[in-house]
């Protein structure tokens, strides 16, 4: 068994829209979208598919003892307009992945961001639309502020 | 005579081997290829699912308020939303539609059951939507979302005897590049504000494309003598996706742990 570390943090009230999985159905009967949680692990399958990405990983708990974690996606038809394909994650990667705890079930969450080993990190499409609104915003604020012509 | 005749032969044979005509009845369509999620604008991004024009007019109020650039988009547009809930949808819906509205999200029959959309939310479904003419009578349109498939009749025809279906019965036709496509015969659902609705649910879509030729725009009038005391005229946009294709749908599971009593936040 790969040695695994094990990484566990709670943030609370943070993230709260972030983390919207997707049309297929509503977020909130299973997943609770105003709390954080970071869990370290290795991932041993990725399964690009509609209407919902899987990923499962091994986590090693506090106590040692290793857990398998699932984290829930949007779907691929939403993530392949974010450029995402069946080997953006890979099985054996070891990867520490930031999501809203399920509600019901203590080893489930939904996707929010994933940090590589390398550091580099992978967020949903989601946050490459929020910056360009955001850039739209700056240009809509800089327009009010000139004087018309 | 003779050269008559050969000229006759000549004749005949290029007349057997020239390609049919095009069929005469045939509308040129601008609205054909794929289309998918909205440019990332802020107001792309508030009707991602569907909006109403009260909606957008209220997050383009937000937008302009100076005392607002510090507040995050998601807390505007949730504002804006509330907004259009309260002002547009909820002094539209009757008293038969309010006793139950909203409805809890753990009841919707596609999470508990894997059970695809009716029309009222299919038609508004984000991601992929291709629309392609399939025969001059007939054009489909193909939602990434449930892999849907409408069917649109450009002959008028009536629906089929029988009981109303989930997407029911659509019929259409063009004014100028505008697809106006009327649907009736809807199997009681589900809107796509969380509303029940009945059968007689009769909607009609008008789908044109911007002078630029990057977006789609959906303007859907929504009629329901039992949910609505007048109707719900609603939006939506998709932006130009050659690229984007339509990938299979068949890993739905049903649900099995979840909370109820919540609702979107």
């Amino acid at each position: 068994m790969r040695l695994l570390r094990v990484f566990l943090l709670v943030l609370p009230l943070l993230v709260v829209t972030a983390a919207k999985t997707g049309a297929h159905h509503a977020f909130s009967p299973v997943y609770d979208a105003k709390r954080t949680i970071t869990v370290d692990g290795v991932v041993t399958q990725f399964r690009f598919v509609n209407p919902h990405t899987m990923m499962l990983m091994e986590v090693k708990n506090k106590d040692g003892k290793v857990e398998t974690w699932n984290v829930e996606f949007a779907g691929r038809l939403n993530l392949e307009e974010a450029g995402w394909n069946a080997q953006t994650i890979k099985p054996g990667e070891h990867v520490k992945v930031t999501g809203n705890p399920a509600w019901q079930s203590s080893q489930r969450m939904a996707f929010v961001k994933l940090v590589r080993a390398d550091g580099t990190e992978l967020e949903p499409g989601r946050a490459q639309r929020l910056s360009a609104i955001e850039e739209e915003r700056r240009q809509r604020a800089q327009q009010r502020t000139q004087p018309a012509k | 005579m003779r050269l008559t005749t050969v000229l006759l032969a000549v004749f005949a044979v290029a007349c057997s081997q020239a390609p049919p005509p095009p069929p005469a009845a045939r509308v040129p369509s601008k609205l054909e290829g794929m289309w998918s999620d909205p440019p990332a604008t802020a107001v792309g991004t508030f009707c991602f699912f569907s909006c109403t024009d009260a909606g957008i007019e209220r997050l383009n109020a937000l937008l302009d308020e100076p005392a607002n650039d510090k507040r995050p988009f998601p807390q505007l547009q949730a504002e804006a939303a509330k907004y259009q809930t309260d002002n547009y949808l909820r002094p539209r819906m009757t008293e038969a539609a309010l006793k139950t509205y909203p409805l809890d999200p753990a009841d919707d029959p596609g999470f508990l059951r894997c059970e695809p959309w009716g029309l009222s939310k299919q038609m508004f479904a984000p991601h992929q939507l291709e629309i392609r003419r399939v025969s001059d009578d007939q054009i489909d349109l193909r939602y990434g979302e449930w892999e849907a498939v409408r069917t649109v009749y450009l002959d008028g025809r009536v629906a089929p005897a029988g009981l109303p279906s989930r997407l029911g019965h659509s019929v259409g036709r063009f004014e100028g590049d505008t697809l106006v496509v009327e649907t009736s015969r809807v199997a009681a659902g589900i809107t796509w504000w969380d509303s029940q609705h009945s059968d007689q649910l009769r909607v009609v879509e008008r789908f044109a494309r911007s002078d630029d030729g990057d977006t789609l725009m959906l303007t859907a009038t929504i009629e329901d003598p039992w949910s609505l005391r007048e109707p719900v005229v609603a939006k939506k946009i998709w932006r130009w996706a050659p690229d984007q294709k339509i990938t299979p749908y068949d890993a739905c599971e049903p649900a099995t742990e979840f909370k109820k009593g919540t609702s979107e936040p």
